[in-house]
């Protein structure tokens, strides 16, 4: 929620780090840092779980995920104010965003959006007093077929259905299922004392060879985990001086390739080696005798080329 | 009934991995995949016609066949599910549904290009979608379909999720990766571009979500029926969002070259427009309106839509009627490309806001005489000025509004009695709505 010019109260440290260093929270941290090459990357994730953890990014969370990301402060609230998802300021329990763009708006999403002033008593950008509501004007969601649509929290809302917030296909608000969305949430907030957490960036994984889960990240980018090269279209000819010219066409990768014969029936032999940059070999080979290219990048061969046979 | 390559699976539950099995799922994920180098697979994919699916429509054959394989870098491949352009909402379904499809696609890219690590960028708003695709990526590992050692195969591919935070330009390739890097997401000058020097300086192939989900189909059925359910120059079929005054609005799967008459009013898509057609956004907020006229000559393809001077983009229809005002829809376009501009090209970042300022100043009721040239003045200024195309994005709906449906701009200019009155430039200060 954008609010570059509302002074907000700020907490300690020392009132939102309990919050933030438990094993629950730190664990994740450290496999999504292992999911990336730089720690830096894991800045935005690890935002996401101070904001989970918190319902809001105060200064000093922000701070705390620049620690955990290794980028400076300074950095990370950059970072933080330019994606509009990050709460700079705490929220009511059920943050409603109603979609404003081309779409919600030729089907009515001004008529909603007063619709919901009204009967909250809040306007764009507040809280109810009873901290229960919080409306924002937002731009596409990205449900446009659902048009003129709203999030509640982290959940798409038209309609209410069997008791769920729901987003039946082709369903838009209209004024009585947005009364109907806040009589459920209303309800919801009766029998249940807070909204169960979200997981905001995915679970661990318990895989075995995972990186994330082993932390074998700077193995797991070797380069040479690509497959191996191929080659493709060897070809034979005679030259006029009666050698036997073989060509090919090489992967740019293939850092060595074998030129392998036979003569008959027998297994291929290798009859040259050379690197990936050669185009061609010229020698003596009897007529008929077969020839085919195996590529190979670092330690790994590539699967044979094609055969060709040596003319007479 | 049209064959479909990429929403076969929709309502019939193919979040689960069992299910998505029983439907045919994974079955490239072994020899007919691991039998194919990677030359004969990218021109596999080349000769099926596949274009990038998100909006630039570059052929993906011949994006894959610039990523080097010997830079000594390992090479990523990070999916663009960052689906932001106002009306586009097909990623956020195929996600939904059929999560599998986006993981075999991705084995299939993974293994053309030698991708050790993968990354699934999906815009934040999405958590629906990301609990989907994380759960969906938990059965694929536990059952050995991803991490070390695929089906046998000794390929080895990790995936993750990457959740954005609400920055429409994050959908810019360049600003994506910058986004994963854990930077602002404001878009590099190119070249170099991603293919050479992308996340992390490695190379990098970026790919939209339903490019990929076509891939299974494509190996499956061959790159010949594949190109055979379009149109000549555009291969196989498309995924349209159609939003607006339509009877039925939902994720549509029709073979390229469709009239998009036929799209708005077949009973088998979306049953027809309510009232009378006025115009159509054919792919995205940002990509040129077309009148009633002109949609009635529209065929969905790339060629076709370029000769119409718009284009295709993310297949994001959206139809409005006669009653909507086009004055209102570019003024909620150009609010939000002025929200939306990440702040590092001066004519974007200073054009985008002028420009809607001078709409909202029209909308006010306080229009003067010269607002809208002065408008189609700043579109042409900010036009190829900047590293991305987001001020071109702004700019074109600012050009077609206002020069396809002129005469309802004219009338809100003279709502105000002293419109003739010369304009007074500080009125567009920046601040002035704030």
């Amino acid at each position: 929620m954008s609010h570059c010019h509302t002074k907000v109260e700020q907490p300690s440290a020392s009132e939102i780090l309990p919050k933030l260093e438990v094993p629950g929270v730190l664990s994740r941290v450290e496999e999504l840092v292992r999911r990336y090459p730089l720690p830096r990357a894991a800045l935005l994730e690890v935002l996401w779980l101070a904001q989970e953890a918190l319902g809001w990014l105060p200064d000093e969370a922000i701070r705390w995920a620049a620690g955990k990301c290794k980028v400076s402060p300074v950095h990370a609230f950059g970072v933080s104010h330019f994606y509009t998802m990050y709460k700079k300021a705490p929220t009511g329990r059920f943050f409603v965003q109603i979609c404003q763009n081309v779409s919600c708006h030729i089907l009515g999403a001004e008529d909603i959006i007063a619709h919901a002033e009204k009967a909250l008593g809040i306007r764009n950008g507040e809280t109810t007093a009873d901290g229960l509501f919080s409306l924002l004007r937002v731009e596409c969601l990205g449900a446009c077929g659902n048009g003129p649509v709203l999030q509640v929290n982290d959940d798409f809302a038209t309609d209410v259905v069997d008791g769920t917030l729901a987003m039946p296909a082709g369903v838009g608000l209209t004024p009585e299922r947005f009364d109907r969305i806040v009589d459920w949430c209303r309800r919801r907030a009766a029998s249940l004392k807070a909204e169960p957490a979200r997981d905001a960036v995915g679970g661990l994984f318990d895989t075995k060879g995972h990186p994330g889960a082993t932390g074998a990240t700077s193995a797991a980018q070797r380069p040479d985990y690509a497959p191996a090269p191929p080659a493709l279209g060897v070809a034979v000819s005679r030259t006029e001086d009666g050698k036997v010219k073989v060509v090919w066409r090489a992967a740019p990768e293939s850092n060595q390739l074998h030129l392998e014969s036979r003569a008959g029936t027998g297994d291929f032999k290798l009859l040259a080696t050379m690197t990936g940059k050669d185009k061609e070999w010229l020698g003596e080979l009897s007529a008929g005798t077969e020839v085919r290219v195996v590529a190979q990048s670092g330690e790994r061969r590539a699967k044979p080329s094609n055969v060709a046979k040596v003319e007479g | 009934m049209a064959t479909l390559t990429v929403t076969q699976n929709f309502g019939k539950g193919a979040k689960d991995l069992s299910v998505y099995k029983s439907l045919g799922g994974y079955s490239s994920i072994g020899s007919r995949l691991f039998d194919l180098s990677q030359f004969e697979l990218i021109d596999l994919v080349t000769s099926s016609g596949l274009r990038g699916r998100g909006g630039a429509g570059f052929p993906t054959g011949m994006k894959w066949s610039f990523v080097p394989r010997n830079s000594g870098k390992p090479v990523y491949l990070v999916v663009n599910a960052d689906e932001g352009e106002p009306g586009t909402f097909k990623d956020h379904f195929l996600m939904l549904e059929d999560p599998h499809r986006l993981i075999e696609g991705m084995i299939v890219c993974g293994w053309a290009l030698g991708v050790r690590t993968a990354y699934i960028y999906v815009r934040g708003e999405f958590l629906p979608a990301i609990e989907a695709l994380n759960a969906a990526l938990k059965q694929a590992y536990d059952a050995g379909l991803l991490g070390e050692n695929i089906a046998g195969s000794g390929y080895s591919l990790d995936i993750y999720v990457h959740r954005g935070a609400g920055a429409y330009i994050c959908g810019e390739e360049t600003a994506l990766i910058n986004s994963l890097e854990g930077f602002k997401g404001q878009p590099r000058l190119k070249p170099p571009f991603p293919a050479v020097s992308g996340a992390w300086a490695s190379p990098t192939c970026v790919n939209n979500v339903e490019t990929l989900m076509a891939l299974p189909w494509i190996l499956e059925n061959g790159p010949a029926a594949y190109q055979a359910l379009g149109t000549p120059k555009s291969g196989g079929t498309k995924v349209f969002s159609v939003s607006g005054d339509v009877k039925r609005p939902g994720v549509y799967e029709i073979p390229l070259g469709t009239p998009l008459m036929e799209l708005l009013e077949s009973p088998d898509l979306c049953q027809g427009v309510i009232g009378t057609l006025k115009g159509v956004i054919p792919g995205g907020s940002s990509s040129p309106v077309l009148t009633a006229e002109e949609a009635k000559k529209a065929n969905m393809d790339y060629e076709a839509l370029a000769s119409l001077k718009t284009m295709l983009g993310s297949g994001a229809v959206v139809a409005f009627n006669e009653t909507r005002g086009a004055v209102g829809m570019l003024a909620s376009l150009t609010r939000f490309y002025a929200h939306e501009s990440c702040g590092q090209c001066t004519p974007c970042r200073e054009g985008t806001g002028y420009a809607d300022r001078i709409l909202k100043t029209v909308v006010a009721g306080k229009g003067r005489d010269g607002d809208l040239e002065h408008m189609l003045d700043i579109a042409d200024n900010i036009s190829y000025t900047t590293i991305c195309p987001l001020a071109i994005a702004d700019a074109w709906p600012i050009q077609n509004f206002i020069g396809k449906f002129r005469s309802e701009f004219d009338a809100e200019v003279a709502k105000n009695p002293g419109h003739a009155q010369a304009r007074v430039s500080s009125d567009f200060r920046p601040g002035a709505f704030w």
